[in-house]
């Protein structure tokens, strides 16, 4: 019986640095990476994040490098 | 990091494995048509009872039933009922036992009478997705390498992989760490090591990837409703490679000389 996957991990993360495209560079808060590039979910209020901002990002359990910006905390 | 089992307790596994696989040969050849899918999970349930055995789906979470039966384009988790079956459907049947506290977990999909030949292409396909997951089950590589070959495999030949669900450890429960994706990237996620037990099960759609559940909370079917097949065995990785927990333990020999 197979069992129902998890997809993604959400982790939390500090907005490090905005970049083009509604890119941002973020630093997860576990630490194990030090950076991913992670792009916004939908919500056009996550687009005005800023250095430092609070965030939670989703990551694929295998793609560590990339996430998505799922909400502010 | 999942549990390694030992030697006496891979012997338990395999013993699980075996009643589940002899239950589906019987499945197998009672699957004809105008026999109810409820009457295949009866079948299922003697022949493991008679076994000695308990039914590992059975209250699972609520699981109604001993058997899972997903028919064409069911990918998993069909509940057994009143449908009855017939001429060219393809029957995916998963079935789960525990002995002495360990569980056994297989599934295949049969045609009932004469396949047509897409879906005789694609359980063969799908078949072969398995054993090529299985090829890759040696220690120090990873369970992304498993993956890697079950998808690899399947797309080449214009199919699609289910994400959704995933293959998973299997001990003294039928979920265990790690979760064993049918897809994604060689050389990730967790190393392979001597005594891990994997059940590997790759769900291949002739169609698109997506499914979606249905209605009664658990049959998972394809959302563009194209066929889809199912193959799953229960591997112990030992120090010369996979051993097929339901076939009799291959490296005797290998052993003997090391």
């Amino acid at each position: 019986m197979p069992e129902a996957g998890r997809e993604t991990l959400e982790v939390e993360a500090t907005v490090r640095e905005a970049l083009p495209n509604a890119l941002f560079r973020v630093e997860l808060a576990t630490g194990t990476r030090a950076a991913v590039t992670a792009h916004v979910a939908g919500e056009s209020s996550l687009l005005r994040l800023r250095p430092g901002d609070a965030v939670v990002v989703e990551i694929a359990p295998f793609d560590a490098g990339r996430g998505r910006i799922v909400r502010r905390r | 990091m999942s549990v390694q089992k030992c030697w006496s307790e891979l012997q338990t596994m395999a013993r699980a494995c075996r009643i589940v696989v002899d239950a589906l040969d019987a499945l197998e050849a009672a699957a004809a048509l105008g026999v109810t899918t409820k009457e295949m999970d009866r079948i299922a349930r003697e022949h493991i009872e008679k076994a000695g055995a308990r039914p590992a789906f059975l209250g699972y979470r609520g699981y109604p039933a001993t058997l899972c039966i997903s028919v064409n384009e069911e990918v998993v988790h069909g509940i057994p009922g009143p449908r009855k079956l017939r001429e060219g459907d393809i029957l995916g049947l998963d079935l789960g036992c525990i002995v002495d506290g360990f569980y056994g977990d297989a599934a295949r999909t049969v045609a009932v009478g004469r396949a047509s030949e897409e879906a005789a292409r694609l359980m063969k396909v799908t078949r072969e997705s398995l054993f090529a997951g299985i090829d890759a089950c040696h220690p120090g590589k990873r369970v992304g390498d498993i993956g890697h070959a079950v998808q690899t495999h399947a797309e080449s030949h214009g199919y699609s992989v289910v994400r959704e669900f995933v293959g998973h450890g299997i001990g003294t429960s039928l979920h265990e760490e790690p979760q064993v994706p049918n897809y994604g990237p060689h050389g990730r996620r967790e190393r392979l090591v001597p005594g891990m037990c994997l059940a590997i099960e790759p769900m291949v759609n002739a169609g698109r990837a997506e499914v979606e559940v249905l209605a009664d909370g658990w049959t998972a079917v394809t959302r563009d409703r194209s066929l889809s097949a199912h193959f799953e065995l229960s591997v112990a990785v030992t120090a010369f490679g996979p051993w097929i927990l339901s076939e009799p333990y291959p490296y005797a020999q290998e052993a003997a000389h090391a």
